[in-house]
């Protein structure tokens, strides 16, 4: 049996971990980890609007055009899109991917190109009618 | 609530546990997880701190991120070897638990925040506050059933919750949007591919998945007279992960870990009765 003061720690506890993520939930943001808002998958798409996805690719030195993903340069898609507000107001961030990829793939071409593009598949009741666009939103060259 | 919360559970179901968790964080750091060792490499101007590496005097990441990883496979590895022996489980255990909230902030920092690793934490936290318990133990203990239902309100506040962020972010209507549609388009696989022509499935998927997170979750709390339905509920939510691993390749792989605290690990370790004569 636990003592008294075992017990009391541990209902504290319980209530303590409880409240902040009560909060997290309701008005918390992801900022608050690890008790935000449990928000993968949360947001709503329009089943009659476009659908947003980002790509990011490169151009090597040797004119090879390349899938920029964590594997070359420890950046993930959703943390690029995560930041993509940034890399869209000052582009030049991008040669931070490029400095990533030198270090992490070294025996590899070096970037001399890369872009963040914006692909948009348009829906019609919840079924893609096969209507995308791409757009550049943000461009570094070496 | 506190004879919920205290309700004595068996101490081989802790360890065996143990044993399971301090196994697993190798798994997860060296081949699940791998782009958190990545962000070694990426430039400190790309570290977005959360508000724990604020508050907390973490510094940026760097080079060091890859002794981290060593010292929280090391530390896991013994933490695992310690267990089977019974021995030191608060020191280990909290030294894995810290070691591992510090390279979740590694993970977390860069733009992208994941859901799946709550009851993991919760569970490394809460596994060492048990004390000693060895794997043929058959006492049963407050402190470990503490450990259990701390564990389980993690589990069913990750999909309870997930449902009311649903609500909070997409609204009432996130059941009749087509976010499930965006999901297959951004990560199809050839089983999820051809739903993208079938929205009615996808449509009724997220029906079901607001019902299952909403109402079906938080049956897990309940302490059946039978326990072969917390079994059930488990291994069901299980099939649920391994579903949406083969829908959009996303799995909840540390959540999974811990929702393994729900079934009757002891039996692993421990003969309960004796053999029924036929």
């Amino acid at each position: 049996m636990l003592s008294e003061t075992g017990r009391r720690v541990r209902t504290a506890l319980t209530l303590l971990v409880a409240v902040l993520v009560l909060a997290g939930t309701f008005v918390g943001q992801d900022d608050d980890f690890p008790f935000g808002p449990f928000r993968m998958y949360a947001t709503r798409d329009d089943p009659d609007g476009p659908v947003m996805s980002t790509r990011v690719e490169a151009l090597d030195t040797a004119g090879t055009l390349r899938v920029v993903d964590e594997r070359s340069t420890g950046l993930k898609r959703a943390e690029v899109e995560g930041q993509i507000r940034r890399f869209v107001a000052d582009p030049e961030l991008l040669a931070l991917l490029a400095q990533a990829h030198d270090r992490l793939r070294p025996t590899e071409p070096a970037y001399a190109e890369v872009r963040v593009v914006e692909l948009s598949y348009q829906l019609a009741d919840s079924r893609p009618t096969g209507g995308q666009s791409e757009r550049v939103v943000a461009r570094w060259t070496r | 609530m506190t004879s919920w919360l205290l309700q004595p559970v068996c101490l081989a179901r802790i360890a065996v546990l143990r044993v399971i968790v301090y196994l697993f964080i190798p798994v997860d750091v060296l081949l699940t997880t791998t782009f958190v060792r990545a962000h070694a490499q990426v430039p400190g101007e790309l570290y977005a701190p959360l508000r724990i590496g604020r508050l907390l005097p973490l510094p940026t990441p760097g080079p060091w991120v890859e002794t981290l990883q060593v010292l929280l496979v090391t530390a896991s590895l013994t933490a695992a070897v310690l267990a089977v022996r019974d021995r030191l489980p608060r020191l280990a255990g909290w030294v894995v638990a810290g070691l591992y909230l510090q390279w979740m902030v590694v993970a977390m920092s860069y733009g992208k925040v994941d859901h799946d690793r709550f009851a993991f934490l919760v569970t490394l936290f809460v596994l060492p506050s048990v004390g000693r318990a060895g794997l043929r133990s058959t006492g049963r203990t407050q402190a470990a059933g503490w450990a259990l239902s701390m564990i389980t309100l993690a589990v069913v506040a990750t999909y309870t919750l997930a449902a009311v962020a649903k609500l909070r972010f997409g609204g009432w209507d996130w059941v009749d949007g087509a976010t499930l549609t965006r999901a297959v388009l951004r990560r199809s696989t050839p089983l999820s591919e051809p739903l993208l022509d079938v929205p009615g499935v996808l449509h009724a998927a997220q029906y079901g998945i607001m019902i299952m997170e909403l109402l079906v979750a938080p049956l897990l709390l309940v302490r059946w007279k039978d326990p072969r339905r917390t079994w059930a509920l488990a291994a069901g939510f299980l099939g649920f992960h391994l579903m949406t691993f083969a829908m959009i390749t996303i799995i909840f792989l540390p959540h999974c870990i811990a929702l393994l605290a729900l079934l009757p690990l002891e039996r692993l370790t421990v003969r309960t009765r004796a053999p029924v004569a036929a």
